[in-house]
């Protein structure tokens, strides 16, 4: 069967956007450290993942950090097989999503672990990571 | 208070449509809608656009398929509750008519999603939900969400692989019967648990095809629909909901929040409930979807989703039969178009007018069941031959 005839547009359009983390960045500085922390409200001790500036809860907007730790479990999990256009580099890559004590759950990679292998509650440890581009980010592996 | 009838309804082919453009391809659902209802368009007073948009070059859909079928100067504008973005244009047009704005109101869902490669229109949909903590470090596809739900819900109810295969083959089994579905073959529950892996342990065969289609209906207020038809679907229940952007936020993995609380909504407005439903339409974009919606909305207890497929109890002569339009899966799922094809649907089956799939119509009531994004939206409403 032949393609039908279409006008292929010349126009491309690249998009890249500058995301404002003004009030977050702390976040990002913590974690080139190690550290895993989000925002807690001052005012009603609400605790956010991701982190915010203004509380979703009382809506006040006077934060402090926490550090989560590194201690997480597994609560669930896929292995993406086909990917977005975006990370044909990278080939196939698990995501889990795990829960930190208290209850925080957060969505990252898990290395180490094919999702067919991996169970609901393992133990897991999230990490900092760097891409070659200096920017950092986060994962989880096996505790 | 006025009751809002569908008194009109338009369904394009779904599929790759790389014959038409957007407004050609709105177009041919609009034109069926106005024949079918038998208005004339300068009595149509608000015409509102479900698309969710991005993969098509026009960036103003509402007013470019405006203006190619004629409809410039009514009320319009663009909806976008991402795959639930046709119920919320069917919505926002009965609502238009039940505040008195107008007497007849039109809801057109369509999408044009080939007109990008495929690997781009699944960047464009992993992106919905949180950009900045699910995608930017992570690529989460649209399957990959649906698999966080899938493996949760094995986990906890020993759903498996193969009664997701069991929905994959119940769609294609009614697609076959629909001549306006993208796929139209029936498929071998083998074939559908050997397909390839696409976000595991979801397959091929458990989602949703990326396809171009448009659907129309027309609305018209009590008066209005008396005038204009013999055989009015009046829309007796619309319940809505939404949950959160981040699916790490969450309370759990095996149901959709915003699917129960839109479906508590719908029959308490409708002052009905689930075992008075004759035949519905559920939100199948991936197998998995299907089963979750079952539960969510009260035809089975939770967990027992998997069940009601395997002892065909959604099939056609079932207790409920859900999609015999062959859902999202085989009859294909153009975003923004899906959930007009949905009212579409319910409305035929209620008329008695949907040929070899004819549900057997007992209470005379229909629902629809959509949802955007990861349960991110979601819309249930309810329909009704009296």
């Amino acid at each position: 069967m032949s393609e039908a005839p279409a006008l292929h547009s010349r126009r491309p359009l690249t998009l890249r956007f500058d995301i404002p983390i003004s009030r977050t960045h702390e976040f990002w500085d913590s974690l080139r450290t190690g550290r895993f922390v989000t925002t807690k409200c001052s005012k009603c001790g609400n605790v956010s993942f991701p982190p915010q500036s203004d509380c979703s809860r009382c809506m006040g907007s006077e934060f402090h950090w926490v550090d989560l730790g590194q201690g997480a479990t597994l609560v669930t999990y896929t292995q993406v097989m086909t990917v977005p256009a975006s990370f044909s580099a990278e080939g196939s890559y698990t995501v889990a999503i795990a829960e930190f004590r208290g209850g925080v759950k957060v969505l990252a990679w898990l290395e180490g672990v094919r999702a067919e292998d991996a169970t609901p509650g393992m133990k897991l440890k999230v990490e900092a990571r760097t891409r070659s581009d200096g920017s950092p980010y986060y994962v989880f592996v096996p505790a | 208070m006025t009751r809002v009838a569908v008194v009109g309804i338009g369904h394009s082919r779904f599929g790759r449509r790389t014959d038409v453009n957007i407004g050609e391809l709105a177009f041919e659902s609009i034109k069926q809608a106005i024949d079918d209802a038998g208005v004339e368009r300068r009595d149509i007073g608000n015409v509102v656009v479900g698309s969710a948009g991005g993969w098509y070059e026009e960036s103003l859909p509402a007013v470019v398929v405006g203006e190619y079928a004629g409809l410039s100067g009514a009320g319009t504008m663009r909806v976008e509750a991402a795959c639930a973005s046709g119920s919320a244009a069917v919505k926002a047009a009965y609502n238009s008519i039940l505040s008195g704005e107008t007497e007849v109101a039109m809801a057109v869902g369509v999408e044009k999603m080939t007109e990008v490669d495929s690997p781009t229109s699944v960047e464009l949909i992993g992106r919905a939900g949180s950009y900045t903590w699910e995608f930017e470090n992570y690529g989460m596809t649209f399957p990959a969400y649906y698999a966080l739900y899938a493996v949760a819900h094995m986990n906890q109810f020993g759903t498996t692989q193969e009664d997701l295969a069991r929905v994959s083959v119940k769609a294609h089994r009614y697609g076959a019967s629909n001549p306006l579905a993208h796929f139209q073959k029936e498929i071998t529950l083998e074939k559908a648990m050997g397909s390839q892996m696409v976000a595991w342990p979801l397959k091929l065969y458990d989602a949703c095809p990326l396809s171009d289609g448009s659907a129309t209906v027309v609305l018209a207020s009590e008066e209005a629909a008396k005038k204009l038809t013999d055989t009015p679907v009046w829309i007796r229940g619309v319940g809505y909901s939404s949950d959160t952007a981040n699916l790490s936020r969450r309370g759990n993995y095996v149901g959709l929040r915003a699917a129960v609380e839109a479906a508590a909504r719908a029959y308490a407005m409708a002052k009905v409930s689930p075992g008075d439903i004759d035949v519905a339409t559920a939100h199948d974009c991936f197998t998995i979807a299907e089963l979750m919606a079952y539960e969510d909305l009260g035809f089975c207890k939770k967990g027992e989703g998997a069940k009601m497929v395997r002892e065909g109890e959604t099939e056609l002569g079932g207790r409920i039969p859900v999609n015999l339009d062959g859902g999202l899966k085989a009859k294909g799922h153009p975003i923004g178009a899906t959930g007009v094809s949905m009212a579409v649907e319910i409305t035929k089956q209620l008329r008695g007018e949907a040929g070899r799939r004819q549900a057997q119509i007992k209470k005379g009531l229909g629902l629809t069941h959509n949802i955007g994004g990861t349960g991110h939206y979601a819309y249930v409403t309810v329909y009704s031959r009296d």
